[in-house]
């Protein structure tokens, strides 16, 4: 089967400065894989694109063999590194909203999860803390059938003891027959889920390879070489 | 989609709608009480009348706020559900970008529509002092109605339909120009709120010149009376309304489409 995600030359800039340079990349089906780079690597721009968010300057980019569109939209569950919900909406009406405009989401599976975090439905999301929202998004987000999940930094605003309820979440709520594109540069809190990585730098893939790979040939764990190959 | 799109703005946007034109109905009930108990009288006292003034100016500043409130609320609800972090939820709904704009614009116009009646009935209903609601609201109708019709036409009815439709689509103008500046404002790399400002301003510059050229157009191709109604009649507001639509649709649909950069 042809690659879930193939970008070709793909390209960003904005103004004089290079988000994105010429990526070539394919990313397989039923992986986890690890998006890595430092802050203002390249990620998120990366992450944009495949969801139509932002435009790429030059290239072109395939998920499922389309532009991204509504057909990708259908099949792409997206988890932002922002709030992206109404703050005045109540946990049950989004939670409904999502029911409304995407056939593969599971009710069920989260009201399961939101009452296991014990957050209320009925609650106002303006009234929820931070990490909360982040941990009801994340819910909403993993709540569906999708083909790929691409979450970006989904730990990176949460304390230590939520990281791994969010990252036991997500390997435990997918869709088996699904990838995982998981965006962070908290490497160690990751490492253990991941299936590949991609090293992104100045806008550059430097690194696509299977994480076990990786520890066999450097003889150390992707946070250690994460650190060598990005040291400054 | 579009039926779902509709609802959630409408969600989104009925409690301020319903605030505003709740308040003016209070004040016109006030402002009712004062003109039929007579406060303004010489022979009442001084306090009586000094509450009469007070509550005429609130109630006309209460309609002066809910013109301007509703417009701004309208503006800043288009732009941070499609523009700011919420348009990250948006724009990855698997939904066609026509249903999004469709959508926006006819919640707002019945909401606009709506503030314009609840407006309209305080004003025949403070007007109608001795009770004849009807007869004032038919003379006003009246009224209204030779503003954008021609006295030598004679199929009233026809051109009273026009005249709704060219009001409708005004309306739509309107709402989508705001919608093509904000996005306009988009393309810019900074500062994409005070660039969607001074495209506002730009386009209705462009709009002020467009009118100057069609009445002089107008003027110098017959000298005609009737002709020159043509330039205040419904025919006019119909044509710039449905052309203005068009561009502005286009326009807010292009940048959404194909030029969207949420950064």
């Amino acid at each position: 089967m042809a690659p879930i995600v193939q970008c070709m030359g793909l390209t960003k800039t904005y103004g004089r400065k290079i988000a994105l340079n010429q990526i070539h990349l394919n990313l397989e089906r039923s992986r986890i894989i690890g998006l890595l780079g430092p802050n203002g690597s390249g990620k998120s721009t990366l992450i944009k694109i495949i969801n139509g968010l932002l435009q790429p300057t030059a290239g072109d980019v395939l998920i499922n063999g389309h532009r991204p569109g509504i057909d990708t939209k259908f099949r792409i569950s997206y988890l932002p590194e922002r709030t992206y919900l109404n703050p005045g909406m109540k946990v049950i009406e989004v939670v409904q909203y999502f029911q409304d405009f995407y056939p593969d989401f599971r009710m069920d599976r989260a009201y399961d999860m939101l009452s296991r975090l014990q957050i209320q439905p009925n609650e106002r999301l303006k009234n929820l803390s931070k990490g909360t929202k982040e941990k009801v998004q994340l819910i909403l987000v993993m709540s569906r059938d999708a083909d790929l999940y691409i979450l970006d930094e989904p730990i990176a605003g949460v304390d230590p003891a939520s990281r791994d309820y969010i990252l036991h979440t997500i390997v435990s709520n997918y869709n088996r027959n699904a990838s995982i594109l998981l965006s962070t540069h908290l490497i160690s809190d990751v490492e253990n889920i991941l299936d590949d990585v991609v090293f992104i730098k100045y806008g550059s893939i430097v690194l696509q390879a299977g994480a076990e790979q990786i520890r066999q040939n450097e003889h150390k764990s992707i946070d250690r070489f994460f650190r060598e190959v990005f040291a400054c | 989609m579009l039926g779902k799109l509709m609802k959630y703005e409408w969600k989104a946007t009925w409690k301020f709608i319903c605030l505003a034109n709740l308040m003016i109905a209070v004040m016109t009930i006030l402002a009712n009480i004062t003109v039929k108990l007579d406060f303004f009288a010489y022979d009442k006292n001084d306090m009586l009348q000094f509450i009469a003034i007070m509550v005429m100016m609130t109630y006309v500043l209460s309609m002066f706020a809910m013109v301007i409130g509703v417009a701004i609320f309208l503006v800043y609800r288009f732009y941070t559900s499609t523009y700011s972090d919420q348009g990250y939820l948006l724009h990855t709904l698997p939904v066609d970008k026509h249903h999004i704009i469709i959508a926006k614009v006819l919640v707002y116009a019945l909401w606009i529509i709506l503030c314009e009646l609840m407006i309209y009935f305080s004003i025949i209903i403070l007007m109608a002092s001795n009770g004849e609601v009807f007869e004032t609201m038919a003379d006003s109708l009246e009224g209204i109605i030779s503003l954008t019709i021609s006295d030598t036409v004679t199929i009233k009815g026809f051109a009273v339909v026009m005249s709704l439709i060219a009001f409708l689509f005004t309306l739509f103008a309107k709402l989508l120009k705001v919608t093509a500046c904000i996005s306009l404002g988009q393309l810019s790399a900074n500062h994409k709120l005070l660039f969607s400002v001074l495209y506002y301003f730009g386009i209705y510059i462009i709009q002020k010149i467009f009118s100057v050229i069609y009445l002089t157009f107008v003027m110098a191709l017959n000298k005609d009376a009737y002709r020159f109604e043509w330039y205040y009649g419904w025919e006019s507001m119909l044509l710039s309304g449905i052309i203005y639509s068009v561009v502005f649709y286009l326009i807010t649909w292009y940048v959404m489409d194909k030029r969207l950069n949420l950064e």
